[in-house]
């Protein structure tokens, strides 16, 4: 295999690392509030991609406004559904928050095949069509677009977290919420600003990759698993160790197919996660864990 | 927890179990589907309406309504009306058995249409032979004919006839060294294993074999690898939304000089097309007659039907039907002729017998002749190579 | 917590055994019979469940998976190696005991999260087994012609004798978890479930028991994966998908913990929501094909609205209501 091909390869795995990042991101901001897994991510990423299409075909506005306004209404539909269905459960029993979003996300992907139907929906590249070369291996441009706009997103959650009174009020809650409580700071609020981050980081996700592989109402799922399995390799709760589970969660796909076989790149992937946990029971990255009582 | 919580909580479920029954209760009092007559002769169609493969059956059902309504406007099937009971199997095979029993026992259905998917079509076997009801599946599956059960018919053209008639026309291309990429599911693996088993008779040779599962967002590393094997051509088996996927990541890394693409009659969706864009240029495919009804010849009957039904069916939905639809329309029509053919007094075995009785009949899928041993009744006859040319498919023929 | 043996409880559990059983006598219709016949199977899966979840504290996302094992061993071993169905049953349960006790012992490492993710991604491998290994299961295309379930000569070959044969391996998975639930290691996952180190203190093998239990609800998966083949006549992988496993969990929590009849009236209430014709009698066409179409939404609004207005669970509004406890009338 020469080195052209392996960059190739390493260049793919970086771009699905991405994706599974900016899911990953998600899981790991309603963690930090909750301390739940939050099962409807994969339906914002679903959601990001869905409303962006009806947006831009259907209302007919504007590719970058579009995208905007379907960022925009999974934020909201993330925001509401905290309120709706996670808040009602005043003690914040973690299973109970975790089933509730099951239940969430099947009334999200079904209302989704009610409002746009079952086929899937295709939205054009943001700047064409067209690749860039880095040493022999391409790149689609709208991959340029997945990377900047996964880093984008998590230099805003470092200034959101290390700039903002938001931000710290987040880490305070997600450190202790009575504590946090004392001093001040409402932790339903931040469970629901962690809610609508986690929908518009989903949402961005989905917006960047529907170009590439259009969207329907049942993509959410196999989305949602590989951001899950990103955030937990990397370790729940951190930002920068949920990237790099995505990065190399994504690798190590494109690696496994490249080396071994196509056929059982999830399953490799799989493997090597459970290896790593049963090494490193909090994840790579992740700092031994408080228990919760 | 306090006890007057507690109560309030019971007296809150109570009522919203009242509610879910009256709501129901309510709906049955505006029902105004049934027929009171009794004489309309019931056919059951289990399909996929919602979950994984709800893309195949809702277009199904869409062709089914269209067809029975025109059916019944023509005067029925002898002078009674069809009336066609959709059940919604989830993409469940659990729920497509249970769907099966209820109609064969409750609704005293003669035949029933479906499932969607292979799987749900195999499960529904141990209610359709005990039951002694013929079944019409819309799953292109090779087994569903291969493993033969004399219930069970099939609409779609199966890999046994399409991949011949593909590789035929690889070979007339002067493709020697081939590749395929499938998906992991049922669909892929009919598809290659047809393949594989069918090649050497073409002196064409697998060099790579790809695989990727439904939901993939890049197909780039399998792209690599198959390329780095420089081969003739590649054959993919993918229905669903990663074929679009596939030749955008191959446009890609191919640059001025792509890997030329192949595919079979599951790529024939405008929502590929659409959604490959450029990348779909020159992409050649197998498929019916159907998605350019002029290759049967303008004026024959074939047409004629082709027509009719295309423009039924946009007229009614505002869109036209895919394959899937068409698979419907042979299921619906296959067996209201076998109806027409049997006298006042029947039995769903009488019925059975009439669809394997099928001759020559023509519909949008093809020409049906079923017999004891074929239950599919497709042949090469009845497909056509198409190429995708400015957005659109259109006859290889013609184009070359 | 269950209550003492009291005869009113007695009573119940009497009339709800005699109401369940005597169903096949009262209809002749397989529609119904095949519904309340997957309704048993996922009770015998919950009640593995329900220990696993409601005493010993553990999440499992992989428990479609040990159904699945359960089904193909069985399958292979009537259909490929000859055996009979009792054999087949066995193989069934070995083999997924085995599966439970390996799966069990590095997951004793991982806790909450990380232990349920351990669990999905076995299951996600099995997926791809139950895919690949096709001499054995088919591949995605599935195996088909699956014999009825047989003792001896005896064939369970109609609708009413499979309800039977299923409910009555229900009763005893029930029986049997009760009985673990009531024994000394019973309570001793009672306390694990409050606190791990309470229970460690009092001397309980929490490992022990964690693993013990974790086999028992794989066996109990596997077991009624043998059912389900055979009562189908047909398995193929998309039947123990990663939804069917988070499903389970769904049910097991809804049921609350620290019960066995919550779960179970949990699951019999989540299966019927597709088939809600099998249980509403006279219900129209349109008014079935209404809920048909909406059957996903109404599944995750019940889902949450149990989760939100009985906030521990269906165990939790029995025990409020059950016999022995008098306060609680």
């Amino acid at each position: 295999m020469g080195g052209v091909e392996l960059l190739q390869f390493a260049l793919a795995g970086l771009k699905n690392g991405a994706i599974y990042a900016l899911v990953a991101l998600g899981f790991t901001l309603v963690y930090a509030a909750t301390g739940a897994i939050n099962f409807a991510q994969g339906e914002f990423y679903m959601l990001g991609g869905m409303l962006s299409v009806w947006a831009y075909a259907g209302l007919g506005l504007p590719l970058p406004v579009a995208g905007l306004v379907g960022v925009a209404l999974t934020a909201v539909v993330g925001g509401v559904f905290e309120f709706l269905a996670v808040r009602p459960r005043k003690d914040g029993d973690l299973l109970a928050i975790i089933i509730i979003t099951v239940g969430g996300s099947m009334v999200l992907s079904s209302a989704a095949r009610h409002l746009f139907g079952p086929l899937e929906k295709a939205l054009p590249a943001f700047s064409g069509t067209g690749t860039v070369s880095i040493f022999g291996a391409v790149l689609e441009i709208q991959s340029l677009w997945i990377l900047g706009l996964t880093t984008l997103a998590v230099l805003a959650l470092w200034y959101l977290y290390n700039r903002t009174s938001l931000g710290r009020a987040m880490r305070a809650c997600a450190v202790n919420r009575d504590a946090a409580r004392l001093v001040g700071i409402d932790p339903r609020k931040i469970v629901t600003v962690s809610f609508v981050l986690a929908a518009a980081l989903g949402a961005l996700a989905g917006l960047a990759v529907t170009p590439l592989t259009q969207t329907a109402f049942d993509v959410g799922p196999s989305v949602g698993i590989k951001g899950f399995a990103a955030a937990i390799l990397g370790g729940l709760g951190n930002p920068i160790a949920a990237v790099a589970g995505g990065i190399v969660l994504g690798m190590l796909e494109s690696l496994s197919i490249a080396f071994i076989s196509s056929t059982y790149k999830d399953a490799i992937a799989l493997v090597v996660l459970l290896g790593v946990l049963f090494w490193r029971p909090q994840g790579i990255f992740g700092a031994s864990r408080r228990e919760k009582v | 927890m306090s006890r007057s919580l507690g109560t309030r909580m019971t007296r809150l479920i109570v009522s919203v179990c009242i509610v879910a029954l009256t709501v129901p209760t309510f709906l049955i009092g505006c029902d105004g589907d049934r027929d009171t007559d009794g004489e309309a002769v019931r056919i059951g169609a289990v399909l996929s309406l919602t979950g994984s493969l709800a893309g195949l059956g809702e277009p199904a059902r869409r062709a089914i309504e269209v067809e029975v309504e025109r059916i019944n406007d023509e005067g029925g099937v002898n002078g009674r009306p069809v009336e066609v009971l959709f059940e919604d199997d989830a993409s469940d095979e659990a729920r497509s058995v249970a769907a099966a029993s209820r109609l064969i026992d409750q609704e005293g259905v003669v035949a029933i249409i479906g499932g969607s998917g292979t799987g749900q079509s195999m499960a529904m076997r141990q209610e359709i032979e005990p039951g002694e009801v013929p079944q019409v599946a819309l799953a292109g599956g090779s087994v569903v004919t291969d493993e033969f059960s004399p219930w069970v018919f099939q609409t779609p053209w199966p890999n046994r006839v399409v991949v011949p008639f593909t590789l035929e026309h690889l070979q007339a291309e002067g493709i020697e060294r081939l590749a395929i990429i499938a998906e992991s599911g049922g669909y892929g693996k009919d598809g290659s294993d047809v393949t594989k088993a069918l090649v050497d008779d073409f002196g064409i040779e697998i060099i790579a074999e790809e695989q990727f599962n439904r939901g993939d967002t890049d197909m780039t590393p399998q792209l690599t690898k198959i390329r780095a094997e420089a081969p003739d051509a590649v054959l993919m088996w993918a229905a669903g939304a990663e074929a679009a996927t596939i030749l955008k990541n191959n446009a890609a890394i191919g640059g001025a000089s792509p890997m030329r693409f192949f595919g079979a009659p599951g790529n024939a969706r405008l929502e590929f097309v659409e959604g490959a864009g450029e990348a779909a240029e020159g992409f050649v495919f197998a498929a019916g007659h159907i998605l350019v009804p002029e290759t049967y010849g303008v004026g024959t009957e074939a047409y004629e039907v082709a027509t009719g039904f295309i423009d039924r069916y946009t007229e009614r939905w505002g869109e036209g039907p895919d394959i899937f639809a068409g698979h419907a329309y042979d299921a619906i029509h296959i067996i209201v002729e076998a109806l027409r053919r049997l006298p006042a007094e029947f039995t769903p075995a009488d019925v059975r017998d009439e669809i394997e009785a099928t001759s020559g009949f023509v519909s949008v899928g093809g020409t049906f002749t079923f017999s004891p041993t074929d239950h599919n009744g497709m042949t090469a006859e009845d497909l056509t190579m198409y190429i995708i040319e400015d957005g659109a498919w259109k006859p290889l023929e013609e184009v070359r | 917590m269950l209550g003492r043996p009291d005869i009113r409880l007695v009573v119940i559990v009497a009339v709800a055994l005699v109401a369940v059983f005597a169903l096949p006598m009262l209809t002749s219709e397989r529609y119904l019979l095949r519904v309340f016949t997957f309704v048993g199977v996922n009770v015998i899966i919950i009640t593995g469940m329900a220990l696993l979840f409601g005493y010993a504290g553990q999440v499992s996302l992989g428990h479609a998976a040990f159904y699945g094992i359960g089904a193909y061993a069985s399958a292979f071993a009537v259909i490929n190696l000859g055996w009979p169905w009792p054999a087949g049953v066995a193989l069934a349960i070995v083999l997924t005991a085995a599966g439970g006790f390996l799966l069990a012992l590095p997951s004793l490492r991982l806790k909450g999260h990380y232990l349920a993710m351990a669990t999905l991604g076995f299951g996600e491998i099995m997926k791809v087994a139950f895919v690949e290994a096709r001499p054995v299961t088919g591949g995605p295309d599935g195996l088909s012609g699956i014999p009825y379930p047989a003792i001896g000569p005896f064939e369970f070959d109609t609708a009413g004798l499979a309800y039977w044969l299923v409910w009555g391996v229900a009763a005893v998975a029930l029986l049997l978890a009760y009985n673990v639930v009531r024994s000394r290691a019973g309570r001793a996952m009672r306390a694990l479930h409050g606190s791990e180190l309470g229970a460690t203190a009092c001397g309980i093998d929490i490992t022990g028991i964690k693993v013990r239990v974790f086999v028992i609800s794989a066996s109990l998966a596997g077991l009624a994966g043998a059912l389900y083949a055979h009562v189908v006549g047909f398995v193929s992988p998309s039947t123990f998908s990663l939804h069917v496993s988070v499903l389970l969990v769904a049910m097991a929590v809804l049921g609350g913990t620290g019960s066995l009849a919550g779960p179970v009236i949990a699951t019999v209430l989540l299966t019927l929501i597709p088939y809600s014709d099998a249980v509403i009698p006279g219900l129209s066409r349109s008014a079935l094909e209404t809920i048909q179409e909406w059957q996903e939404d109404i599944y995750g609004l019940t889902i949450i609205a149990v989760m939100l207005f009985v906030p521990g669970g269906i165990g939790s509004l029995i025990r409020r209501m059950a016999p022995g406890r008098g306060e609680a009338r």
